[in-house]
């Protein structure tokens, strides 16, 4: 008679094995349970490993740039706060102008304000912010503006332009002969060395403002550049003020001075408010884009929270039915052991 | 009948229980070996009262082969899984950390952070050292690829040698099952030789078996090679000592005809054939268009307009300063990618290079002004990082696909190739586990069965003693009363 039976061998071998698979299990419900993510990711995912690769990634860019924005924001608070100082200095030396034209103000006030005008926007548009020059455009590491003083560049070419056109120094006796009509000559002559090439005399700075990336695919200007318009017209007419009405002008020829400085110094006022709002414009890109990267950061975590995670009590669930199981087993086979017809044939 | 023949029947009964006991003690004796096949005494009518005892041994072919196919298949997928695990440590690191996925996201973060302060040489330390450790990570690749496709080699050697001891050994077993089938030898410890050794070739090559007359067995592949035939048949397999990059090794030809790997490789040497000419293949493929997509993401363009071809900017390769020609796999590129010494401050270079460009030359430096917060270069860098460009099909993945996606691409790649070898593996496992439990269960020993049998015996053998003993008794009487 032939039944069917189990060997002694696979009864033996199949409590070790499952018990040896049971273990495995274990292991990595335990570490599911203590990290709170997949034990085995790139088992787990399969191909979509792929995508938590990306994921983690571009959440590790997104942070980085939102820390990178963060310099860019200061250097366009820096600049704001720099050419809102500007702005109000150079309507300060309007009404000191504006004064002189009624007749209220002398020359000598007119030229003590136009020499404060222009230290005062020196310093300004030196000024450095995280060892970067902050109107340099993007040559930072050379100070923008040379000081108008004797022997700069700038008041050397000024002066020589002066004596070539009236034969003598502002400062000699003779020109209080200079007619309004020579003076207003004169000034647009001139123009150039300030508002054209000349200005390179003055300033270091690159037209180009620093770019910066704000967000994963968008660069922003986060700098104004001291090669700006108003800032040139401001600095022609503090600087012509200063140095024509310490001379020995005419009330003709001093009239034209104030009268085109007053006029230099409105289109500076209007186009210093223009580069305030372009700074302001660029403050706002810059803060949306940190806001839109937030958000993207909160939704990669989310993704790859979804992805990579495992419910924590569900792991723990698992853990302790495996120890259950796992203790069963035990009691199984240490029962099985003793389990033997021998123990009955004696 | 007489008093004589029941004494003569009462001894062959007693010679056959003792015969039986013997199967009996040996069933027990290998009650724990996996490859013995339980004897059964089988009693046969020679003469009237006369038994004579036959050996039968338990047998089951049909769940043999059942057993042996899953093997096949368990061994080719463990060896396969086992491999890329290897492989996967050695290049992705714990958790990735190490994959040159990593790294480039670590060099892209870097360019940033310095594109954010051009002016700071930090910072373009930083990022040239970025730099130098995603060549790092391509060169540690390029090279676990290398010592993982050696290993499969010598594995796959080591295999084919033991393949052929087996067969050696196989064909032993079946001359002594052939030869005591002729006269008429109890075989079943041949018999027992010949299915262990048919096991473990089973483990190294799937095969097939049929037995002719005299149960004479002849073993073929899965593929319909002949391994063995009255004796074994050549195996021919010559190892290589170092792998030629994106070259396939050589393959185990058996009586001519080579043995195949493919993703569902059955049989440790198939595995392993795949491992070392498939997945790892892939791998290096992979890697050398990663580099190659490095190296041209961080190329140098001519800034002067006359026309000067690209240039190799941060990483340079044997084949510089000219670019590797694009859209095309360069065999070998993961393993030859370096750091530029232009970028590289320890070897005399300028890391704010990276930042200005110039390492070819006056033509190439995008910033002749020296301008400290030049920026546009990084973020042009930066942008090409992410810049989906044509990449080669034959390394597994399609384009057009960006330097950085293409690297996270490789790893989906890899993993899903590690997932199907390991749920294989857990699969054909199972079905292993299962059939050579049925195997076990048709064909193995049950002590506690062995000890009833025992029990019957002794039962036999003293019922025919008692009879001896009575027709002892008999006879003295009978004697007694003529004295």
């Amino acid at each position: 008679m032939k039944i069917s039976q189990t060997s002694t061998l696979s009864l033996s071998q199949n409590l070790r094995l499952s018990l040896l698979r049971t273990q495995n299990e274990l292991s990595a419900a335990q570490v599911e349970v203590t990290t709170g993510r997949l034990a085995d990711r790139g088992l787990a995912l399969g191909a979509r490993s792929s995508l938590s690769v990306t994921l983690a990634r571009d959440l590790e860019r997104v942070r980085n740039i939102t820390d990178t924005n963060a310099l860019a924001k200061s250097r366009l608070a820096a600049t704001q706060n720099a050419l809102g100082d500007l702005g109000s200095r150079a309507q300060g030396f309007l009404s000191t102008l504006t004064a002189g034209v009624g007749g209220d103000a002398g020359p000598s006030v007119l030229g003590g304000d136009a020499r404060a005008t222009l230290e005062m926007m020196t310093a300004v548009l030196n000024s450095a912010l995280n060892g970067e020059y902050l109107f340099a455009g993007i040559n930072t590491d050379v100070e923008p503006l040379t000081p108008w003083k004797p022997g700069s560049p700038a008041k050397t070419g000024f002066d020589a332009a002066f004596v070539a056109r009236f034969g003598f120094p502002p400062g000699d006796p003779a020109a209080s002969g200079i007619s309004k009509a020579d003076m207003q000559g004169f000034l647009a002559s001139v123009e150039p060395q300030f508002l054209g090439a000349g200005w390179a005399d003055w300033s270091a700075a690159s037209d180009a403002p620093i770019q910066s990336r704000i967000a994963l695919n968008e660069t922003a200007p986060t700098s104004v550049s001291a090669n700006a318009d108003p800032i040139r017209k401001l600095a022609m007419a503090a600087s012509t003020v200063s140095e024509l009405m310490a001379g020995a002008l005419g009330p003709g020829a001093r009239e034209a001075v104030v009268e085109r400085a007053v006029a230099l110094v409105s289109e500076a006022i209007a186009g210093l408010g223009q580069l305030q709002s372009d700074a302001g414009i660029s403050q706002k890109r810059v803060s949306e884009a940190t806001l839109r990267l937030e958000a993207q950061a909160d939704l990669f975590e989310r993704h790859i929270g979804k992805l990579e995670g495992v419910d924590p009590y569900e792991a723990s669930t698992r853990v302790s039915q495996l120890m259950d199981q796992i203790e069963m087993s035990y009691t199984l086979t240490a029962r099985l052991g003793e389990l033997s017809l021998m123990r009955f044939l004696r | 009948m007489s008093l004589a023949s029941a004494l003569n029947i009462a001894q062959s009964a007693l010679g056959s229980v003792s015969r039986q006991t013997s199967i009996v003690s040996r069933n027990v004796t290998n009650a724990g070996d996996s490859d013995y096949h339980r004897r059964e005494a089988a009693l046969v009518s020679t003469a009237p009262g006369l038994r004579a005892t036959e050996i039968r041994r338990a047998a089951d072919e049909l769940l043999l082969r059942r057993n042996l196919s899953a093997t096949s298949a368990w061994s080719g997928q463990s060896a396969l899984r086992d491999g890329l695990e290897r492989l996967s440590l050695n290049i992705h690191g714990v958790d990735g950390g190490a994959s040159v996925a990593t790294a480039l996201g670590k060099l892209s973060e870097a360019l940033q952070t310095f594109a954010s302060s051009p002016s700071n040489r930090t910072l373009a330390t930083n990022a040239v050292e970025a730099g130098r450790a995603a060549v790092g990570a391509l060169n540690t690749g390029a090279q676990a690829v290398q010592t993982i496709r050696a290993e499969a080699d010598a594995g796959i050697s080591t295999a084919v040698g033991e393949l052929r001891g087996l067969l050696e050994e196989f064909g032993r077993a079946n001359d002594e099952v052939v030869l005591g089938a002729k006269v008429g030898r109890d075989v079943s410890d041949a018999l027992d030789q010949r299915d262990a050794a048919l096991k473990k070739i089973a483990a190294l090559v799937p095969v097939s078996t049929f037995t002719r007359a005299g149960n004479d067995a002849v073993i073929m592949t899965a593929d319909g090679a002949t391994l063995f035939e009255t004796v074994p048949r050549e195996i021919s397999f010559a190892p290589t000592a170092v792998f030629t990059p994106g070259a396939a090794g050589n393959a185990v030809l058996i009586d001519g005809v080579p043995l195949k790997g493919g993703p569902n490789a059955s049989g440790q040497i198939a595995g392993l054939i795949e491992l070392r000419d498939g997945a790892a293949l892939g791998v290096e493929r992979q890697l050398d268009e990663m580099a190659r997509l490095m190296i041209a993401a961080f190329r140098e363009t001519d800034q002067t307009g006359s026309g000067l071809p690209d240039r190799a900017g941060l990483f340079g390769w044997s084949g510089g300063p000219a670019l590797p020609p694009a859209g095309t796999l360069q065999p070998g590129l993961a393993g030859a990618i370096r750091l530029n010494a232009a970028f590289d401050a320890g070897a005399g270079g300028d890391p704010l290079r990276l930042r200005d460009g110039g390492a070819n030359g006056a033509a190439y430096n995008a910033n002749p002004a020296g301008n400290a917060s030049f920026s546009a270069l990084l973020i042009r860098y930066g942008d090409r990082m992410e810049e989906p460009v044509a990449v080669d099909a034959r390394a597994g993945l399609a384009g057009p696909v960006s330097a950085s996606a293409y690297s996270a691409a490789a790893i989906g790649w890899f993993e899903a190739a590690r997932a199907r070898a390991t749920d294989g593996a857990a699969t054909t496992e199972a079905l292993m586990v299962r059939t050579g439990e049925a195997l076990s269960n048709a064909t193995g020993v049950n002590v506690d069965h062995e000890m009833s049998l025992l029990l019957d015996l002794e039962h036999a053998y003293e019922a025919s003693a008692r009879l001896i003993k009575a027709v002892d008794e008999m006879l003295a009487a009978l004697l007694a009363m003529v004295r």
